[in-house]
């Protein structure tokens, strides 16, 4: 193997130097761990749906006037970012899939660049997933705790900023993690990306959370009416726990096998959990389905022109 | 073109010699991991992973669900005659024009706000059926409150706040002096409650 894809080579990290070609399987057979056998139905239908989905939500933003104010822009982006993620991921299976049966035949250089084409995709995907996320978690806390100034904090110009910056970034340091991919520090550097975002959403819900719960609690005090107060902040605690819960399930497996590969790469408990690595990326494209239900769907607005796009159409 | 040999992706290794390239999507080799002398499970750190991730999940629900019951049997023992008192003074500080309390009454009133921006789905609804005709400055105060309102996370949870009527808090709001932030200030007595509209209406025109 001339150049092992970075993907590959998360998968494996044990065959990092190159020209390691022991085939030892060592008479160790059924001691390996086998690992998780994603069928590619399953992948193709997740990657569809979730395109669809969020091409909804696209539509619906644009076609809605009254949705055109930061808030909804960063949703925007959210569903831009995981149809992003559905689509790299759906046109790497889709290319090995034809490769494998013999429909497209290139040069190896040429299968090499899509690779990292592809590769680069899904990595700017990914980090501009995770810092939209976290984008929306700041400009929900600015609603609540700056809500008078809020239009002169989040102004329109600042928004657009913010997206374009986001997208810039994460397309110039997935091109940089993809060219340089056997450096472990881009490892470390993600998975720290990724603390960062779990720390801000975790602190920034949980501050909002509380400052909903003492207004309930202040409110309901005024009018007497406590079971509808205990009622309305278990749907708040229902609520956070779904949006962080999806935000630990669906990104904390990947970013564990990331932290495994850096502490212990030829453990063989590490190993076994490598071998899960296709269900990570299940689970990084259920993220992508489960996000516009979570975020998007929540809002009147954005279901009713939702509707009204989906009736237009049909 | 050189010959490419793929593999398949439900097999197990294959031989591959040096000048070709491929591109699996799962690909497991087995290296130099043995897997002799193994103490414990072999699965273990799998296992215990998805086991942590899960019991961290439903801690952290359970947590916050016990941050809500915290507080709520205490508030039933309250006396309302001294709630009603804080309310009062409360409602009275954001009347006076002090330096500092201009500063604790902004707070307080954009902690406030926060709340009725969640209404603001609801009411309008509610606003919309009742009445047809509507100033054009209204129209535009009320497009204008949509902007800060958040995407639906706590609507649902908050309706109930609709019903309410709080009268004074929400005078008292409206004669407060904050300077460039009054007609922020203005907008929510029009939002809460449908037949203050009419009345506020004539403040914001004037």
């Amino acid at each position: 193997m001339l150049t092992l894809a970075p993907l590959r080579l998360l998968r494996e990290p044990w065959n990092a130097s190159e020209g390691n070609q022991s085939n030892a399987t060592a008479g160790a057979a059924g001691a390996w761990c086998q690992g998780l056998d994603i069928p590619n139905e399953l992948f193709l239908t997740l990657g569809l749906v979730s395109l669809v989905e969020n091409l909804l939500v696209v539509a619906a933003v644009m076609k809605n006037r009254n949705l055109h104010s930061p808030t909804y822009y960063f949703i925007c982006c959210l569903a831009i970012s995981d149809m992003l993620v559905s689509i790299s991921n759906l046109a790497e299976m889709l290319v090995m899939l034809l490769l494998e049966h013999g429909l497209l035949a290139f040069r190896a250089s040429t299968i090499r660049h899509m690779d990292v084409a592809i590769d680069v995709l899904i990595c700017s995907s990914v980090v501009s997933s995770l810092s939209f996320l976290g984008v929306i978690a700041v400009d929900r806390y600015i609603t609540i705790f700056y809500a008078l100034r809020y239009h002169s904090i989040m102004t329109l110009q600042r928004a657009v900023v913010t997206m374009v910056s986001v997208w810039l970034a994460s397309t110039v340091s997935s091109v940089v993690f993809i060219t340089c991919y056997q450096n472990n520090t881009i490892i470390l550097f993600l998975i720290s990306f990724f603390l960062f975002m779990l720390v801000l959403m975790l602190v920034l819900y949980i501050h909002m959370f509380a400052l909903a719960r003492h207004h309930l609690h202040s409110i309901s005090s005024q009018q007497k009416q406590p079971s509808v107060h205990r009622s309305s902040s278990l749907k708040g605690a229902v609520t956070l726990t779904i949006l962080l819960g999806v935000f630990f399930v669906c990104w904390g497996p990947f970013f564990f096998h990331l932290i495994l590969i850096v502490t212990c790469p030829t453990n063989p408990f590490c190993t076994c959990f490598f071998s899960y690595f296709n269900l990570f990326l299940i689970l990084i494209i259920c993220n992508s389905v489960i996000d516009p239900l979570i975020y998007a769907f929540r809002s009147q607005e954005l279901r009713q022109t939702l509707r009204e796009v989906m009736l237009c159409s049909w | 073109m050189s010959a490419l040999r793929l593999i398949s992706n439900r097999t197990s290794q294959h031989a591959l010699s040096n000048s070709d390239y491929t591109w699996e999507y799962e690909y497991y080799e087995y290296g130099p991991v043995s897997f002799e002398g193994l103490k414990a499970h072999k699965y273990s750190i799998v296992i215990g992973f998805w086991v942590g991730l899960a019991v961290f999940v439903i801690f952290m629900f359970f947590v916050l669900t016990l941050l809500t019951k915290t507080g709520a049997p205490h508030q039933d023992n309250a006396e309302p005659s001294e709630k009603r008192f804080r309310m009062n003074s409360f409602v009275a500080d954001l009347g006076r024009p002090l330096e500092s309390e201009r500063v604790f009454s902004r707070q307080i009133a954009e902690e406030s706000q926060s709340l009725f921006h969640f209404c603001i789905n609801e009411v309008e609804h509610l606003d919309k059926a009742k009445q047809s005709q509507k100033g054009p400055d209204l129209e535009g105060t009320i497009r204008f409150q949509e902007g800060p309102r958040n995407s639906g996370m706590f609507e649902e949870d908050l309706n109930y706040l609709t019903k309410f009527n709080i009268p004074n808090f929400v005078n008292t709001e409206q004669n407060s002096s904050l300077g460039e932030d009054d007609f922020l200030i203005s907008e929510p007595p029009i939002i809460l409650e449908s037949k203050s509209v009419t009345h506020s209406s004539h403040r914001i025109l004037d």
